[in-house]
């Protein structure tokens, strides 16, 4: 009888250390989980920087031209700007424009939704590539990223030829690759940085550094066609077919 | 076309150095000319408060009496709208005068840089510059 009860007593705390193990388990993941999230910067809300339409004012210097890229902006057509023609700007210049941008995080997810022509971008965080066919992300590209510490560090290829660096008429080949940082600074204040990699444009990567400051407003309305006069006014003797195409 | 006072054809120095209006839709360059700056004193004929752009159009006239209809071209409403301006900031009838570039094409288009009521209160364009309650100049 006592050994029935005192084997009773093993497997009762036996079973007990069996339930009770993993649910510790569970919990040290979840305690875990929760200092990795802690540990994410929370960019949710509106944001803006600095109007930036010429790039080279905010390197102090001119871009680092391949003899091809010297020669594609000596060349420039102004009345080319895809933006002109409403078509998207691209993932670095939607951040260059006068207008703010919302940030929404979600697990595995950054969104960032302009207010400039109402697009957005997708960076993806939950440790995914690339994807082999690159072509129907053309315009934004595709956008991967990771959170290094106080930092969403993110990758974008498959852009195309078609958008604009910036307003100056500053171009890129189907070669673009950007590599960006967005850095927590305080609550309000984050530091942008944007190196632009593109070998048969720039013989030199180069990096663009912007403050991103929080924004006491909300998203508004921005259409891009619902009253354009400009297009009729543009100097369009050298126009292209296809506005801002690589040649 | 020729065009007298009160149309004004301004060359200051200055003038050519003053910040250029904000256009995220389009290049200043494409459309403006930076170097042919001008002041346009006339009537608000008629206010379309709409993206990309709010426009204007007034009335100028020239030294024979004959009236132009000018389009201005400002900031777009969102840029406006937090500078303090709402669609009704300026209206017909009220009159103006606008300092700002002319189209290359030689059209009667402005781009604004300065808009500004009889009684010195400064409305509209966008400029960085252009003293409304949220510019730059007044913080």
């Amino acid at each position: 009888m006592k050994n029935q009860f005192v084997g009773f007593m093993l497997f009762a705390v036996a079973l007990g250390i069996w339930c009770l193990a993993p649910m510790s388990a569970v919990g040290q993941s979840l305690t875990a989980k929760t200092a990795a999230t802690a540990a994410i910067p929370d960019f949710t809300g509106v944001w803006q920087a600095p109007y930036t339409p010429d790039l080279t004012k905010a390197l102090g210097h001119e871009l680092p031209y391949t003899p091809y890229g010297i020669e594609r902006f000596k060349n420039v057509i102004h009345a080319d700007d895809p933006a002109s023609y409403c078509l998207p700007v691209g993932p670095a210049r939607g951040i260059q424009a006068p207008m703010p941008f919302q940030i929404v995080q979600s697990p595995g997810l950054v969104a960032i939704l302009f207010e400039y022509q109402r697009t957005y971008r997708l960076i993806y965080t939950d440790g995914r590539g690339h994807p082999d066919d690159l072509d129907p992300f053309r315009w934004f590209g595709d956008s991967t990223g990771k959170w290094e510490g106080d930092t969403l560090v993110v990758d974008t290829v498959g852009i195309g030829d078609r958008t604009w660096l910036d307003t100056a008429g500053h171009q890129h080949s189907d070669q673009l690759h950007l590599t960006e940082r967005f850095q927590k600074v305080d609550a309000s204040n984050m530091k942008w940085s944007v190196t632009f990699n593109d070998p048969k444009m720039y013989k030199e990567p180069f990096t663009v550094t912007l403050p991103l400051k929080r924004q006491n407003t909300v998203i508004m309305m921005y259409s891009c066609e619902e009253n354009e006069k400009d297009r009729g006014h543009l100097d369009t003797a050298k126009q292209s077919e296809k506005p801002g195409e690589t040649k | 076309m020729r065009l007298k006072s009160p149309v004004i054809l301004t060359a200051v120095a200055g003038f050519l150095f003053a910040a250029l209006p904000v256009f995220a839709h389009h290049s200043f360059a494409a459309e403006y000319d930076s170097k042919a700056g001008i002041t346009l004193k006339g009537v608000v004929t008629k206010v379309e408060w709409l993206n990309p752009h709010a426009y204007f159009y007034m009335d100028v006239k020239d030294d024979s009496g004959k009236v132009v209809n000018w389009a201005i071209e400002n900031g777009p409403p969102n840029m406006l709208y937090r500078q303090g301006w709402r669609k009704d900031s300026l209206k017909p009838g009220d009159a103006v005068t606008v300092d700002g570039f002319r189209a290359k094409d030689g059209t009667t288009t402005a781009s604004a840089r300065l808009v500004q009521l009889p009684d010195g209160r400064k409305v509209f364009s966008g400029s960085a510059d252009d003293g409304g309650p949220g510019a730059k100049t007044t913080r």
